[in-house]
């Protein structure tokens, strides 16, 4: 899910990087005030390609298959790391698989960055349950990856359908946004369940990659 | 533990490069990984360290070059004890997996990587590169991306990586792993005419006996025997006692060659 | 999935040989006045703009055709929607269809920017190691951590896709089928032996850089040369940028 180049206004697509640049200021600030950043930046770096390639897997929804964002479980797993790596995975896209994307690099990464900050926290809550309660960390896990495509969806086709140069009536508009909203539905719910079972396989497996 | 055969040819006189005395050490999970370890080393030896699997090899590697911090004991280099976390210079580690080692995306960027970190200059950089890759003969790699190079060359990659800083004391953890019969002719080769002191941990033997003049066996983070190659791993009851085999070099020919 | 994103680095034109610096603000500051662009009569000139570029590049047009395809989807879904909804002035009617006459402009539009901005990027990044790319970035002021992130990811970018697809054949020599949505927490496991292997892996590349002095101050910055011919490209695509911004205000 990522909006191409040449439907965005360029305003549309400055503030985009404006807003991107502050949300990188605001993690690298958070990332420097850990004790040691050094030793975070290969895992961030390595997790970033593995989530990259992670993002590949067809996820079947009968009669099709999808792929998900992941853009949950990348703030629940990386914290403060994910937005630099959301940015880095965008700008991957962009330039190596010329998916496109260079003017709309900055909105795409706070569309789908900003939510990932958010499910970091909202993930950070499953302590209330105790760092190693299954039913917290799946709970968590689920609202994290749901919120974080769910916001991401809202984002994205209230972006698409106020700047579309299109010539609709503001109640079609309405009506549109509600309807592509509940289209993700399901998806919110699969990429919820996903990023779950990952936690819940993370929990039993390597705790320490859950842990903040 | 058992002492075979003399200490070593080479000179016994002066300093050790290496001197571990007493060394412990515990994972979290993992008690007694090394207890009570203690090991001298002198300029120009090749020393072979076996043992099985999880007997502490990596663990030593990684606490003589101060990557891990000692439970108890203590390491000294060259003289000077080893500050954990501080940067050796004067020691280098080639890792098992060179994937671990190779991180830059171009070949040459890679070996430039340490000694760009020595603070020397541009051209002093260069020159450095230029010898480790003469060294190893893997110039013509220098602007290859390091995901499309064979298993041996990204050996010889990371070899260079670390020869590029000039370290006296080179560690190598597994050399001949995942390496063709070609490349680990060329390795060996290759060790027997460096001139570093180097401790190279294997679990091939045919490889220790041919490039190493001394061998410590480890097991159960102890050293139980420390000696002559051939006297060591020519001993059938103690390599077997620490489930190790005789490399087939050494067993004498039950039934005679036709 | 193995996209060759250098395999054009190394050929000669002025477009490779220009300063990595000045191609990277010019190409972007172009590709930004393209977006820009909202009157129907400079299209024309800015498809001419971008195809003269990559003319210059001398990549190969296959290069492009093979990195047009895939986003293409994306305008084939926008070609059938806009004509079809938007607009006040009907074109014309096909049975119960009708053909909006705005919504048809719009595609054109957005048809035209999407390729121009799509080209002038290939011609950025097809001309520019991804390596120079990011110095060049690092050199204008990008954030160390994110230069680092990025430099340590791409290397390990394609150590970790070749991961997954052994996983995914063992998988499938053990009858894994994945075609239900039961199969989710499978690949839910696969994708967490991912994460746990390249966590574990970047265990092993900290201890290694640290050894080689990670974190010590580097010697010296790459530096980059700047020659008069640089500053004139970057003039003449500046100019020609604000020459597309003045003209879209005048058209207006």
């Amino acid at each position: 899910m990522h909006i191409p180049d040449g439907i965005l206004p360029a305003s549309v697509c400055l503030g985009g990087y404006a807003a991107a640049a502050v949300a990188t200021w605001y993690s690298l600030r958070k990332i420097r005030q850990k004790e040691d950043p050094r030793a975070g930046i290969p895992k961030a770096s390595l997790l970033t390609a593995a989530f990259f390639v992670a993002s590949w897997i067809h996820i079947p929804v009968p009669p099709i298959s999808v792929h998900l964002v992941l853009n949950g479980l990348l703030g629940a797993v990386l914290g403060y790391y994910a937005f630099p790596a959301i940015l880095i995975g965008l700008f991957f896209q962009a330039v190596i698989f010329q998916h496109g994307g260079l003017t709309t690099l900055g909105v795409n990464a706070a569309v789908i960055g900003v939510p990932a900050i958010l499910s970091y926290y909202l993930f950070q809550v499953r302590n209330l349950f105790g760092q190693d309660s299954r039913l917290g960390t799946g709970l968590c896990g689920f609202l994290a990856g749901a919120a974080g495509i769910g916001l991401a969806a809202v984002a994205v086709l209230t972006l698409l359908i106020t700047t579309l140069p299109a010539h609709l009536d503001i109640e079609v508009e309405r009506a549109s946004i509600y309807a592509l909203a509940l289209a993700h539905v399901p998806l919110m719910v699969i990429e919820g369940v996903f990023t779950a079972l990952v936690a819940l396989f993370l929990l039993r497996v390597k705790p320490v990659l859950l842990e903040d | 533990m058992r002492q075979l055969g003399q200490q070593s040819k080479t000179s016994c006189a002066g300093e050790p490069v290496l001197e571990v005395l007493a060394l412990s050490f515990n994972y979290p999970d993992r008690p007694h990984v090394l207890q009570g370890v203690s090991l001298r080393v002198w300029a120009g030896e090749r020393v072979g360290v076996i043992g099985p699997n999880g007997a502490g090899k990596t663990t030593l590697f990684l606490l003589i070059c101060g990557v891990l911090r000692p439970a108890s004991g203590k390491i000294y280099l060259f003289g000077r004890p080893v500050v954990p976390g501080e940067f050796l210079p004067e020691v280098g580690m080639v890792f098992q997996t060179p994937e671990d080692q190779i991180f830059c995306p171009a070949v040459k960027e890679d070996v430039a990587f340490g000694p760009r970190n020595l603070g020397l200059s541009k051209e002093e950089v260069e020159a450095r590169v230029q010898e480790a890759f003469a060294i190893t003969g893997i110039a013509e790699l220098a602007n290859r991306p390091p995901h499309h190079l064979s298993g041996g060359e990204k050996r010889l990659v990371a070899i260079a990586g670390v020869l590029a800083m000039r370290p006296r004391l080179v560690l190598y953890d597994e050399p001949t792993s995942n390496l063709d019969h070609r490349y680990r002719r060329r390795l060996i080769n290759f060790l027997e005419a460096a001139r570093e002191t180097m401790l190279i941990a294997s679990h091939d033997l045919e490889f220790i006996l041919e490039v190493c003049n001394r061998v410590v066996l480890i097991d159960g983070g102890r050293i139980v025997a420390n000696g002559n190659p051939r006297e060591v791993m020519g001993d059938g009851a103690l390599m077997d006692a620490h489930g190790l085999e005789r490399p087939h070099s050494l067993i004498p020919h039950a039934d005679p060659h036709h | 999935m193995k996209p060759r994103l250098d395999e054009y680095t190394d050929l000669d034109s002025p477009l490779h040989r220009w300063e990595p610096r000045a191609k990277l603000v010019s190409l972007m500051v172009l590709i930004f006045a393209f977006s820009f662009l909202r009157d129907l009569r400079l299209l024309p000139v800015m498809l001419a703009a971008s195809g003269f570029l990559y003319f210059v590049s001398r990549l190969p047009l296959s290069f492009l055709l093979s990195r047009l395809r895939l986003p293409g989807f994306f305008l084939l879904v926008v070609a059938v929607l806009l004509p079809l909804c938007s607009g006040t002035t009907v074109l014309f009617e096909i049975g119960p269809l009708t053909v909006w006459k705005e919504g048809c402009l719009d595609l054109l539009l957005i048809g035209a920017k999407f390729v121009s901005i799509l080209t002038a990027g290939i011609v950025l990044f097809g001309t520019t190691p991804l390596l120079t790319a990011v110095k060049a970035m690092r050199a204008l002021g990008l954030p160390a951590i994110l230069a680092e992130m990025t430099l340590l990811s791409y290397r390990y970018l394609y150590e970790i896709g070749g991961d997954l697809r052994c996983l995914e054949r063992a998988m499938r020599l053990r009858g894994f089928r994945g075609r239900s949505l039961g199969s989710l927490s499978t690949l839910a496991s696969l994708s967490g032996t991912i994460l746990v292997r390249s966590y574990e892996q970047a265990e092993g590349v900290y201890k290694a850089m640290v050894l080689r002095g990670y974190g010590q101050e580097a010697s010296f910055r790459e530096e980059f040369q700047v020659r008069p011919q640089d500053l004139a490209g970057l003039l003449a695509v500046f100019l020609a940028a604000a020459g597309f911004v003045a003209a879209e205000i005048c058209l207006q």
